[in-house]
């Protein structure tokens, strides 16, 4: 019988890639609403610790050398910087502009994109964060403290219901729970199933379902996974094409063209404006920007 | 709102809050700009400036509220890198580590910032501190200090 994660790997060689072990390097994004890049930079390196700038952020450094953790220094303690892994930080670069803005991140904790989108809208303007699990609450509402957030309201209720609400957006952030990858999780292979793959893909369109209903007219909403399986990536994106009135919107970042071909299906073309990451120099993920039609 | 001007007055500190921003939800304050309050529900679980809550006749700060008080006249004292290290491991402030010093008064509570006068915590004066001569004495007892974010972590997972 085949193994669970000859299946899975099989799955990417018929995608196109072919797998490899990655050792993922930790990451940093400097919060420039609470000091300079070049101050916590220099602060940082007079502490010896080696960074290494990440050339598709602009606010991103892997670390490359650090006699102790990152997450115990005053500079992260005064929210000088997010530990936060590289690919991660791009969904929220991808939002045409966010001053001015009135945005939903509807799946928040543990709140490292918020305190992103918090960091690009200057801390003003108005954030909804929602988080489903209670006991992730806290932990999300100390990010926000320790980061020096104060435009965000943090709510415990499902993305699903996120019209209970009674707001409008202009911009939405899905950072949906996702399969994730064996990259972030060492035991990755022998967990994961198809059925959970599905299962999550299921969830993920009803997420989607209503974050477009609280989506004003011509908003964006970015969407993004770490899982490398299609059925929560290109495919969900494929389905909301033709269910929700949604259109793929032209992005620039790190990352490969969406997957139009999957397991012999073919997808919309549009599709191909979306960004697949390989596990590589960062995690696997899979990001798009859809923008809401009138 | 007495709970925080009190807390406030104990570092000979005053801060303008506009009290009709202020939100109290169960025992916890919260500072909201003025889009925030117009716009989001009330039945918020975290929002805006979170001030700090109030236990029984206690009140404990948000580290937030600390840097508002720090921004303003009131007692200070700025230590050196190795002091603000062990401050922010728990420990208290012994008179050799105080670089400056504002506000000095025994029993007083003064904020302790560090080189680059970013606030740390704060913590209680247990001698007169320009009277003080003995280098390695403590001189202030530390009663909050920015640590307390990963000590939280700690407490919350040992709890699920």
């Amino acid at each position: 019988m085949m193994s669970s994660k000859q299946f899975f790997v099989n799955r990417y060689q018929i995608l196109g890639w072919t797998y490899k072990e990655v050792k993922l390097k930790q990451a940093i994004r400097i919060n420039t609403m609470n000091a300079s890049r070049d101050t916590v930079v220099s602060r940082l390196e007079s502490l010896g610790i080696a960074l290494e700038k990440i050339p598709f952020l602009e606010d991103g450094y892997w670390i490359r050398k650090s006699k102790f953790s990152v997450g115990a220094t005053a500079e992260y303690l005064l929210g000088l910087y997010s530990i936060q892994e590289a690919a991660a930080q791009i969904p929220v670069t991808l939002f045409t502009e966010l001053e001015d803005k009135t945005v939903l991140d509807a799946c928040a904790s543990p709140g490292g994109k918020t305190v992103q989108l918090a960091n690009l809208m200057k801390n003003r303007d108005v954030i909804v964060a929602l988080e489903l699990k209670q006991r992730k609450m806290f932990a999300l509402a100390n990010q926000l403290e320790r980061s020096r957030v104060t435009n965000t309201a943090v709510y415990n209720m499902d993305a699903r219901e996120a019209s209970k609400l009674s707001m409008k957006f202009d911009c939405v952030l899905l950072d949906v729970p996702c399969s994730g990858n064996y990259v972030t999780d060492k035991g990755w292979f022998s967990k994961r199933t198809i059925e959970d793959v599905y299962k999550n893909a299921r969830r993920q369109r009803q997420i989607l379902t209503e974050a477009v209903k609280v989506t004003k007219d011509g908003g964006e909403i970015v969407y993004a996974t770490c899982s490398l399986e299609p059925e929560e990536n290109e495919l969900n994106i494929d389905w909301a094409i033709g269910a929700l009135n949604v259109k793929v919107e032209e992005i620039n970042c790190h990352g490969e063209k969406g997957l139009t071909n999957v397991f012999g299906k073919e997808l919309d073309r549009s599709i191909e404006k979306c960004r697949r990451i390989w596990p590589d120099q960062t995690q696997g993920f899979f990001v798009c920007k859809l923008r809401k039609q009138a | 709102m007495k709970a925080i001007n009190d807390f406030v007055a104990q570092f000979n500190a005053s801060i303008p809050l506009d009290t009709s921003r202020i939100v109290r939800n169960r025992n916890r304050y919260y500072l909201l700009s003025k889009k925030l309050k117009q716009q989001v529900p009330k039945a918020f679980f975290y929002a805006g400036a979170y001030l700090g809550a109030v236990k029984g006749a206690s009140f404990f700060p948000s580290f937030l509220l600390l840097a508002m008080i720090a921004e303003r006249k009131a007692n200070k004292l700025v230590i050196d890198k190795k002091t603000a290290w062990l401050f922010i491991c728990g420990r208290d402030i012994f008179k050799k580590g105080i670089l400056q010093v504002n506000g000095s008064r025994k029993g007083n509570y003064t904020l302790i910032l560090n080189e680059h006068n970013e606030c740390l915590g704060f913590g209680k004066i247990l001698h007169n501190i320009r009277e003080e001569n003995d280098a390695n004495k403590v001189v202030v007892k530390n009663i909050l200090d920015i640590g307390d974010f990963l000590r939280r972590e700690t407490r919350q997972s040992s709890r699920r």
